[in-house]
């Protein structure tokens, strides 16, 4: 009997395996990345805007379909990245050119290469999958890593396909299959479309927050659309700490522009000409919901102060610590009709975990910055 | 093609080298800590799921029939992507007492239904294979 040997290249000998699945589920993949990254950035802008973009405010639900094609493109990448993955496979034991030096450092800068973008690539959907559930089994930031590392799978995806170019090309000009009888079982192109159709699957199962009518089928999504007035909620008044606060009779909303500060009780804000609009909550966390929410205009607040059109303002909220005690609202945003200090949501009071007496409800915004208990509007 | 593969590359060089950019301001131990993620997830999926896929493959497949085979590969490998992701929701280890409507769905019986689900497809679908290619068995 052989002793046992560590596997080789050509142990593997399934056809399954090869450039010519590995490009077809290749591409697709590179897709969903591409738009995942893209969709990516854009929610990193909202949340760090530069001062020399003004996003707009219409449509209002840009960020709710941006954000969920996140989610969806990346939940649909992890059927793909498997199979990529099974396909290349007998790549990691290929053999190690030891002789010639040029192809060596050729051969080892190659792995490097692929480690990363493997290491990168695996990384990016585990860590966005457990943050869908708010799991954060971690110690460094979610936010700023996974922005970070996002630059590092995408680049190291551009990369692989620079250096993988010519093989590629030649996999999709030869047809799929070898024209020999193929072994029993699944064809390339089965396996292809398995893995397509296991993203379709994938996507039904896992990602229906971001699109209300497949809640019912999808049975592995985090939030199924209940929550305190039929809406979820991330950040409770409890975990906040509010929950003192926010009851407080003697709360009051503070305006403060330059020398000038008024503030505004409940039942002042109660007073001044309310309106209601019908504005998405779409979470970074992937899903959204639509309510109808009633309150004062932002622009008529800073009215009371005299705050000049296309004033930027910080809305601060009772919650004391956390990175979302506070938000921007650009000129723009805060001149916007539609943008509310909601008192009321779907006809009731806020609940306190939808940020009771007052929170920032504005088109075009992701949850996180959508500031409840708001006790404080500063303009800069 | 050469200059297309040049300026690719050089591209992802670049963008490679802003990611490692953005993590020059994280503490040591939350580097450790990312490298520790990093790798990981590569020696889960090298040394974990894809050798039990090769062993898999290698005692289940010669057992099946051939017209079940190709059914029952489609059936893993969706069951295996959906199974890794619902992983978090089953587990529940993102629950919080406070925010009741996050996680609230009894994710294991829900799995189960599912794996029956993709089971019966995968015999539905292999014994119409059977009845369209008699020939084969």
């Amino acid at each position: 009997m052989r002793a046992p040997r560590p596997p080789r290249e050509e142990d593997f000998t399934s056809t399954l395996r090869g450039p010519e699945v590995a490009a077809r589920v290749g591409m697709w993949l590179g897709i969903c990345f591409t738009v995942a990254f893209l969709t990516g950035i854009w929610s990193h802008l909202y949340q760090d805007q530069p001062s020399w973009l003004t996003i707009p405010t219409r449509p209002v639900w840009i960020y709710r379909v941006t954000q969920g094609l996140h989610y969806v493109t990346g939940t649909a990448a992890v059927p793909l990245l498997l199979v990529k993955l099974y396909a290349v496979y007998p790549k990691l034991f290929a053999k190690i050119p030891f002789g010639q030096i040029r192809e060596l450092v050729l051969h080892l800068l190659e792995r490097v290469s692929i480690a990363l973008l493997v290491a990168a690539a695996i990384f990016q959907l585990t860590t966005g999958v457990l943050n869908t559930t708010e799991w954060y089994a971690w110690s460094f930031s979610f936010r700023s890593t996974h922005y970070a590392v996002a630059w590092v799978a995408f680049g190291a995806l551009v990369l692989h396909v620079a250096v993988k170019l010519p093989i590629i090309r030649d996999a999709f000009r030869r047809p799929i299959e070898d024209g020999e009888k193929p072994e029993p079982g699944l064809t390339r192109r089965g396996l292809v479309r398995t893995a397509l159709g296991a993203s379709g699957v994938a996507v039904l199962a896992v990602a229906g927050s971001t699109v209300p009518w497949l809640r019912s089928i999808s049975i592995f999504e985090t939030h199924d659309g209940s929550g305190p007035q039929d809406l979820p909620v991330t950040k409770s008044a409890r975990a906040a700490k509010v929950t003192a606060t926010a009851v407080d009779p003697s709360y009051a909303l503070e305006v403060v522009h330059a020398g000038t500060s008024k503030r505004l009780s409940l039942d002042d804000l109660t007073a001044m000409t309310q309106h209601t609009e019908t504005l998405p909550i779409a979470c970074v966390e992937g899903w959204s919901a639509s309510g109808e929410w009633t309150g004062v205009r932002m622009r008529d607040l800073l009215d009371v102060v005299g705050a000049p059109a296309g004033s930027s303002v910080v809305v601060r909220s009772l919650q004391q610590s956390g990175a979302f005690k506070a938000s921007e609202v650009r000129g723009n945003l805060a001149d916007d009709d539609k943008t509310l200090v909601a008192l009321r949501l779907d006809g009731e009071a806020l609940s306190i975990d939808h940020g009771y007496p007052a929170r920032l409800i504005a088109p075009n915004r992701p949850g996180v910055l959508q500031t409840k208990w708001v006790t404080r509007i500063e303009v800069v | 093609m050469r200059l297309t593969r040049g300026l690719l590359g050089a591209g992802g060089i670049v963008l490679v080298l802003v990611g490692l950019y953005h993590l020059l301001g994280t503490d040591f131990s939350d580097l450790v800590n990312l490298v520790l993620w990093l790798a990981g997830g590569v020696v889960v999926h090298d040394a974990v799921i894809a050798p039990l896929v090769v062993l898999a493959a290698f005692v289940a497949l010669p057992r099946l029939p051939s017209w079940s085979r190709a059914p029952a590969v489609a059936g893993f490998v969706v069951l295996l992507s959906v199974t890794l992701l619902a992983i978090p929701a089953i587990t529940r280890f993102g629950a919080r007492d406070d925010v009741p409507s996050l996680l609230n769905r009894p994710y294991g019986a829900l799995w189960s239904v599912f794996a029956v689900l993709v089971l019966v497809v995968v015999v539905a679908a292999s014994l119409l294979r059977r009845r369209r290619h008699p020939q084969e068995d």
